[in-house]
């Protein structure tokens, strides 16, 4: 069993056209467990692209992606989402949530995946829509609240397949910057107390800020790795 | 859950669902009516050609037809006769003799069809005591009586009572003559009918012919027309020597109609769910392609291909599900109603044998088939927006975020 929950060697992706794209290049990343790292770097300098790989939405062109010490390559497509399931959460910049449902179906929707008991789904969806904040939204529709509100959501969302790691790819993005700040100081604090390991990617100054671990792409590379 | 989220979908775009759920009544609708339409119009006509014209099935020697030789007679037709009036499912039948020969009048000569019965059998199978317009149903005239059609009478220029001279061949092929005074006219729908057939009593012909005993046709009725052509079957297995037709063999081209309009309420349906399909498919390709990120995310964060497959097809099967009973509801108020009050069609279809006024009718199975067929149609438009939705890429449609 490997050290670290997140662990590439030499991943890269090139997107084949008129053009090739090296989109992400040669990169080694080690993420262990409880950190909290952002990725930061220019827009296109492959930070989605690097955290499509390392959740198993897409496939390295070379390299290895190992996620606590299982190679995704050598899961097929099916095993993949299945992997997904289990061991990844995600928070994307928006669309994040089903618009038909609930706060608290939205968070529910992944346990139902996982066939978890009605008990142990209603227990935990209480617990996590305290954790962010929203237990008194739990019956709102995503029109119903707010950009930032919706993000915290998202997160309980993500958490409530109890996974290995979080993965947040520009999640306040879209938001203003107290709704920001609030969502930081969240997953920050479910870090701290719970453990929880995030990898997020931002452009944004203000909330690079707040990470524990910086890692810096330019043009697919990593040019800096600080911890703090 | 996943029906949870169909259910909500739906009425995401009430519009939307409103429209494909009406298009689904409505095709039903107009598939079950246009069923009913010409089901009714078919029945309409069997029941005329079988009550009127043919019976549900008949016994002949074979080839009696052809030419109605008087030889070719059954030598058993009365025994054959009570057998199968024992039979649950027969309602009369009327043992017949026939003969072709020439009637001659004052003023005119004609060939015809002297057809020898007796009065209440015959009234009991085809009605045609019912259909006299003049005269008396064989009563009044003592001696040799004669039921003619109004065209007969036309075209001889006879009236009630009038002598009328028929010369015809005996048993052994002698020419023969016999007068008869007309009793009665008579007139049924179908003209060409009229024209060939007068009637007489069995006995008066039976004394002309120099038959004794024998029938040259078993007409029998039955409580129910489909089983017609099981019945002949049956029958045709006890007596191999005679040959015996039911309704669909006896009326030139009627078992081809049968079957044809059959085929043809298939067409109907078929065309009309044709383009119910291809509404219904655009409209939820539409729903899809609205969604495709949303769709992309439940495939990234772990929802397989094959429950984003069902939670569409989900989505069509519900509408259908509304939709489906309620055209069925409105197909059968429709069909109940004509089918009591009757469509006028103001003698549009008078000159083919039908009759003006229509009174739609399915039967339980078409229902059931037009249903069967929506289902169907609505399951195949379900599926090819479905596999639109599993075709997406999650990390291309999440790249779109
Ligand atoms: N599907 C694709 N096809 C071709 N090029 C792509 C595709 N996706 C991303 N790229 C390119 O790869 C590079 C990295 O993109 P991306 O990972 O989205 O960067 P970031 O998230 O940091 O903005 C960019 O130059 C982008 O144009
Ligand atoms: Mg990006």
């Amino acid at each position: 069993m490997s050290k670290f929950v997140i662990e590439t060697k030499d991943l890269c992706k090139t997107y084949e056209g008129v053009v090739p794209v090296q989109a992400v290049n040669k990169v080694n990343l080690q993420i262990e467990d409880d950190e909290f790292t952002a990725i930061i770097g220019p827009s296109g300098s492959g930070k989605t692209t690097l955290l499509n790989m390392i959740g198993g939405l897409d496939r390295p062109t070379s390299g290895q992606m190992l996620v606590n010490g299982q190679n995704l390559a050598e899961l097929s497509d099916n095993q993949l989402i299945d992997f997904r399931l289990k061991h990844i959460g995600f928070v994307f910049q928006s669309y994040n949530l089903i618009p038909v449902l609930t706060a608290k179906e939205n968070t529910e929707f992944i346990m139902l995946l996982q066939k978890l008991p009605k008990e142990q789904r209603d227990a935990r969806v209480e617990q996590l829509l305290e954790e962010v904040g929203l237990a008194d939204k739990k019956d709102s529709r995503p029109s119903q609240l707010s950009g930032g509100q919706q993000q915290r959501v998202a997160v309980a969302r993500a958490l409530a397949s109890k996974p290995d790691f979080v993965l947040a790819d520009e999640p306040t993005a879209n938001l203003d910057s107290h709704s920001a700040f609030n969502l930081l100081d969240i997953m920050a604090r479910l870090n701290k107390e719970e453990g929880i390991t995030f990898v997020f990617s931002t452009h944004d100054q203000r909330v690079i800020e707040r990470a524990r671990r910086v890692v810096t792409l330019v043009d697919g590379e990593i040019v800096s790795d600080e911890r703090k | 859950m996943l029906v949870k989220i169909a259910w909500r979908n739906i009425w995401r775009n009430t519009t939307r669902s409103v429209v494909v759920i009406i298009a689904i009544a409505l095709g039903l609708w107009a598939g079950v009516f246009a069923s009913a339409f010409v089901q009714g119009m078919m029945r309409q006509k069997i029941e005329t050609v079988i009550k009127a014209e043919m019976s549900d099935f008949q016994f002949h020697r074979p080839g009696f037809t052809d030419e109605y030789l008087a030889k070719l007679y059954m030598q058993n037709g009365e025994e054959i006769r009570s057998k199968v009036g024992t039979e649950e499912s027969v309602i009369a039948s009327s043992g017949r003799l026939i003969s072709m020969g020439m009637v001659g009048s004052a003023k005119q000569n004609g060939a015809i069809k002297i057809v020898g019965i007796d009065p209440d059998d015959e009234a009991a199978v085809t009605g045609l005591n019912e259909q006299v317009l003049d005269g008396e149903y064989f009563e009044g005239v003592m001696r040799n009586p004669i039921l003619i059609s109004q065209a007969t009478a036309e075209k001889f220029r006879v009236k009630l009572k009038s002598k009328l001279i028929l010369t015809l061949q005996d048993v052994d092929g002698e020419i023969i003559a016999g007068a008869f005074r007309v009793v009665g006219i008579y007139k049924t729908e179908n003209v060409m009918f009229d024209r060939m057939n007068v009637y007489v009593r069995q006995d008066d012909l039976r004394k002309l012919i120099k038959i004794e005993t024998g029938l040259h046709e078993i007409a029998v009725s039955l409580n129910d027309h489909d089983l017609a052509d099981p019945m002949a079957t049956k029958y045709q297995v006890i007596h191999p020597d005679l040959s015996v037709q039911s309704w669909l063999d006896l009326a030139t081209g009627m078992r081809m109609m049968v079957d044809m309009i059959d085929v043809y309420i298939y067409y109907i349906v078929g065309i009309i769910l044709v383009a119910l399909l291809f509404s219904i498919l655009n409209t939820m390709l539409m729903a899809v392609l609205e969604r495709v990120r949303e769709i992309g995310m439940l495939m990234a964060v772990g929802m397989t291909k094959g429950k984003v497959f069902f939670m569409i097809m989900l989505e069509t099967l519900i509408l259908t599900m509304i939709g489906g009973p309620l055209g069925l509801l409105i197909s059968w108020a429709f069909v109940t109603y004509y089918g009591v009050n009757g469509i006028d069609l103001g003698g549009a279809y008078d000159e083919v044998g039908f009759s003006s006024v229509i009174y739609p009718f399915l039967d339980g199975r078409s229902y059931l088939d037009v249903t069967f067929m929506v289902v169907i149609m609505a399951i195949v438009a379900a599926i090819y927006p479905a596999i639109k939705a599993l075709n997406l890429n999650p990390v291309e449609a999440i790249r779109k975020i």
